[in-house]
């Protein structure tokens, strides 16, 4: 009851932020989230080291209903996620908001931090809500905060269409979750997460699940779900997309999660292990192809979330259908590789997208052939960068690495065990594609913003960010590295919660994967080694050696320039070609010709847009506008009329009643 | 005992292919060729090299090279002769070595987008995209191999000598075209790319390096060796798992059939259009679906 109290007290005094002067909001909202994050810690990770679940508060009744407040290991996992990740941002946030200070009003940059501490708080209570009203409630509560964390930059028009995108796209997820609780309610006259495993018995009502799954589906991106995450990370300020795409998406993989855990029929977990499997490979493979082709830095993160979003929930489905056969083994390796996936995502994500804040901050602009040659003036970021983008690559020695092994693990398992060989063998070819392009993507992200020679004069006007920037920086890249290089600690935290999940058998007593990572962690120490020994012998060769600059080698063309360098849509070119039926393009201006021997000043500017955009707004919206028009007959203008549609009103009210039906 | 020989194995592997590439195809051109150790002496040459650096360039730039070649290392360190035993081998090393293979790959490719150079960019961009599209195939063709042999790691999967059965030597001789094929693309042979040409007529391997010289230039050509070699050895022991699981057959086995079948194919074929290339690769990773299906139905033993 303390904790909860004090939490309660905490959310009741982040309203202080109003009255504190506009320098210090930043400060006093960092010290509620700090407060929160190790309120909130302290047990997490009691739990996660092997104590019972802790409950916070049970039967808390208000005119929310009857809901009670606990921490077990999975929720104490996803609350050690929001605790870095909100802290990291808050520290974040006062370089990046510091030039906006005196541009907006005070009241401004307090709803700001206010909506900033609000959205860290509702999370947290989001994870540890048993179910029904104020699990709603904390989930609403978390959609607001993060709508009014997107309006930021509200004078942009841009900004202002994406958060009401934003808002109503969130707000039919919630309908569909407010009917899967609804619908459960009607089944087992309870609204805990628990009362599913009752709703789900001998494998009936597979429809509640699948409300829960589009519920929780909007906010996590799955496919075709996921048009609100490209529209609102560009138009949210940095450390927001961070703290979003990092941690926020990632409570629709813990509602996921609480929901498929509950079943117990073998035939309908199966079923809804093809479901997420198949939600997984679409979206993985939807996002990264997206990503390769996006031309604006933050629009190309927030699809790549869509595809990690997928890749998480391959590894879902791999270690549900292989619960459906009953290899525990299996299932906690994918789940393991799932939840250690989640987190290492969090980390790079956050990264990336502070590092796209730093750009963004200097050079007013994230459109990526804008850019070149920024490592030279910003060589910390660009260092960072490269370690998260390394690490998003799921290249070794990194984090990315150890939770994609785990899920590649549990399908080759299920390909050399026989069960499920096929869904298995489809979801490894899909991960190896989405694993290949990813880094196609990647590559193109960095190559064509930090290296290389400046497109634009802005690039040589900017400078490194502050200190405290490149700290909160650093938090998640302490992480990459440490669970990157050391994988076996980060395996003993997730096999907690995957054992909790999958009903008590633990991966650790049932398989070698301990001394596998071991293994993993010697070979990452062995690669490095030998990469710092080669290193230093090609150095120490080449003192002896004359070694000279000059320019780069133009194949024998004299005089090339920089606009002749390769931007990111050359780089993406060849996946176009081949892909092109995913997006929509809009081309504005004209490209050289090729008969154009002098060509004149062009201005060519494609932008490729996903079909599923189109398909989920522009149709409604067509829809909407034709039911509009005819509701418009109705508005006569005469009172006679209005009179009338008020009688009729009344008669069916009478008749409807007459009969029973309202 | 048996790792150290393991090891020195593999570097024999990879220093001869190029040299067996070489052979045959001046034998076949009716050629006198160069010496079969010409390549090594080139490598040699440049290791002693000076450098130019181009001033766009970065640290990156620099040490690329370095990761590039110790990726190449680590991962030949995971892959087994025959009956002998790598260096490192864990449950899933098949996966830790297709993604050191990644990561040499995003180094060069980094390393080549440094340069802010377009040739070099046309190079990264297709090298980028063609690794992408061969990455299913890789993985798919593991997977077979966990399928049929009952493990996931190298070691493993060839060192548990099957009994001789029908279904394995199909399966295993497919498995070895398959990375055969794997090894044109990764080391950008014909049909995929030409490296006889002169340097910017190269499409994609060569292109990439165009402002690399000295040591660091050796440091690429010696991991190419490399990861050709790789490949080679996983057709090679595939071939011997079915027949002769022995070191002394597997060794010269990868070195002639990568060597020769490169040779023959370079010497009788054109490279192709650039714009065939994705149609060429993803023939690949289909093929290796279907390896896979095929090694799913005879290992089920459905009567058909």
């Amino acid at each position: 009851m303390f904790y909860l109290s004090s939490l309660l007290v905490l959310a009741l005094l982040v309203g202080t932020i109003f009255i504190v002067p506009v320098r210090h909001k930043v400060w006093t909202a960092l010290a509620f989230v700090a407060l929160a994050a190790i309120a909130v810690a302290v047990p997490a990770i009691g739990v996660l080291a092997g104590a019972p679940t802790v409950v916070l508060a049970s039967n808390i009744s208000s005119m929310l209903g009857v809901g009670s407040l606990s921490i077990d290991p999975l929720a104490a996992i996803f609350l050690l996620i929001i605790a870095v990740a909100g802290v990291a941002t808050l520290l974040y946030s006062r370089g990046y908001i510091a030039p906006y200070l005196k541009k907006k009003s005070s009241a401004h940059i307090s709803l700001h931090y206010t909506a900033l501490a609000v959205l860290v708080l509702s999370m947290m209570l989001v994870v540890m809500a048993n179910g029904g009203f104020l699990f709603l409630f904390a989930w609403e509560l978390m959609t607001i905060a993060s709508f009014l964390l997107i309006l930021f930059d509200a004078e942009r028009a841009e900004v202002l269409r994406a958060a009401l995108a934003y808002l109503i796209m969130m707000h039919v997820g919630f309908i569909f979750l407010v009917a899967g609780f609804v619908g459960l309610e009607s089944i087992t006259a309870n609204t805990t997460f628990s009362s599913l495993a009752a709703c789900f018995g001998e494998g009936k009502n597979l429809g509640v699940f699948i409300l829960f799954l589009l519920g929780f589906g909007m906010k996590a991106g799955l496919f075709p779900m996921h048009v609100w995450l490209p529209e609102a990370h560009p138009a949210a300020p940095s450390h927001v997309s961070a703290i979003m795409s990092g941690v926020m998406i990632k409570t629709g993989v813990y509602g996921v999660l609480r929901v498929v855990s509950q079943m117990s029929d073998p035939a309908q977990i199966h079923t809804a292990g093809v479901v997420i499997l198949g939600a997984g490979v679409v979206t993985g493979l939807w996002g990264v192809i997206l990503a390769a082709m996006q031309n604006d830095v933050k629009r190309l993160l927030a699809y790549s979330s869509i595809e990690n979003v997928g890749v998480i929930f391959i590894g879902l489905g791999i270690a549900t259908l292989a619960n459906a056969a009953g290899n525990a083994t299996i299932m906690n390796l994918a789940l393991c590789g799932a939840l250690l996936h989640t987190i290492n995502h969090s980390l790079f994500k956050s990264l990336l997208f502070f590092g796209a804040g730093n750009i963004y901050s200097q050079m007013h602009t994230t459109l990526l052939d804008r850019f070149g040659g920024v490592a030279k003036h910003m060589p910390v970021t660009a260092i960072l960068f490269l370690l998260a983008t390394m690490a998003i690559c799921a290249l070794p020695p990194l984090n990315g690495f150890v939770g994609e092994f785990m899920i590649y693990l549990g399908m080759l398992g299920s390909v050399r065990d026989g069960i499920n060989t096929l869904y298995a063998a489809g979801g490894l070819m899909a991960l190896a594609l989405i694993g290949g392009i990813v880094v196609l993507a990647f590559t193109k992200l960095y190559s064509t913003v930090f290296l290389g020679s400046p497109r634009h004069h802005h690039v040589a006007e900017s400078e490194e960010v502050d200190n405290l920037r490149i700290a909160a920086m650093a938090i998640p890249a302490l992480g990459i590295i440490v669970i990157g290089l050391f994988p076996q600690f980060a395996l003993l935290v997730v096999e907690r919660v995957a054992s909790s999940l999958g009903g008590g058998v633990g991966l650790l007593q049932t398989s070698t994967i301990m001394a596998t990572l071991w293994k993993v962690s010697l070979t990452a120490i062995i690669l490095i080694i030998i990469i710092a020994l080669l290193y230093t012998i090609k150095s120490r060769a080449q003192r002896s050696r004359t070694i000279s600059e000059g320019p780069t080698w133009g194949c024998g063309f004299t005089s090339p320039n920089i606009r002749m360098q390769y931007t990111g849509e050359s780089f993406s070119e060849g996946l176009q070609s081949i892909a092109t039926s995913l997006t929509q393009n809009t081309v504005e201006g004209r490209a050289v010709g090729k008969s154009e021997i002098f060509p004149s000043s062009h201005n060519y500017n494609v932008r490729h847009k996903d079909k599923i955009d189109r398909l989920l707004a522009e149709w409604w919206v067509e829809l909407l506008r034709i039911i509009n028009k005819r509701m418009m007959n109705l508005r006569t203008g005469r009172i006679n009329n209005y009179i009338l549609f008020a009688l009729l009103f009344l008669i069916a009210i009478v008749v409807l009643s007459l009969f029973n039906i309202i | 005992m048996g790792i150290a020989l393991n090891t020195l194995l593999m570097i024999v592997v990879a220093l001869s292919i190029p040299g067996v590439i070489n052979r045959t195809r001046a034998i076949l051109a009716g050629r006198k060729g160069l010496p079969f150790v010409q390549h090594i002496r080139n490598v040699r040459l440049l290791l002693r090299k000076g450098s130019v650096y181009s001033t766009t360039t970065t640290a990156l730039f620099r040490i690329a090279p370095a990761v590039y070649l110790g990726a190449a290392i680590v991962a030949m360190l995971f892959m087994p002769v025959a009956d002998l035993y790598p260096l490192i081998s864990f449950e899933g090393d098949v996966i830790c070595f297709a993604y050191t293979l990644a990561l040499a790959r995003v180094a060069i490719i980094l390393a080549a987008m440094d340069t802010g150079s377009s040739f070099e960019g046309m190079g990264a961009a297709r090298e980028a995209l063609y690794g992408a599209l061969i990455e299913p195939a890789l993985m798919i063709g593991f997977a077979t191999l966990a399928m049929f042999c009952g493990y996931t790691s190298f070691a493993d999967i060839f060192a548990h000598e099957q009994s001789f059965n029908a279904q394995l030597t199909i399966v295993m001789f497919l498995i070895a075209y398959l990375f055969i094929s794997i090894a044109f693309v990764e080391s950008g042979r014909v049909p995929v790319d030409d490296p006889r040409t002169h340097l910017e007529l190269t499409m994609i391997h060569e292109v990439m390096c165009l402002d690399y010289s000295g040591i660091d230039m050796g440091m690429i050509h010696i991991a190419g060796w490399l990861k050709t070699a790789c490949f080679s050895m996983i057709a090679a022991n595939a071939i011997a798992a079915t027949c002769c699981f022995h070191w002394w057959f597997a060794t010269p086995l990868a070195i002639l059939l990568t060597g020769i079948s490169i040779g023959v194919v370079e010497s009788t074929q054109a490279r192709n259009k650039l714009i065939r290339n994705t149609t060429f690769i993803v023939t690949i990773s289909a093929l290796a679906a279907l390896i896979f299906f095929i090694g799913f139905l005879l290992q089920s033993d459905i009567n058909i």
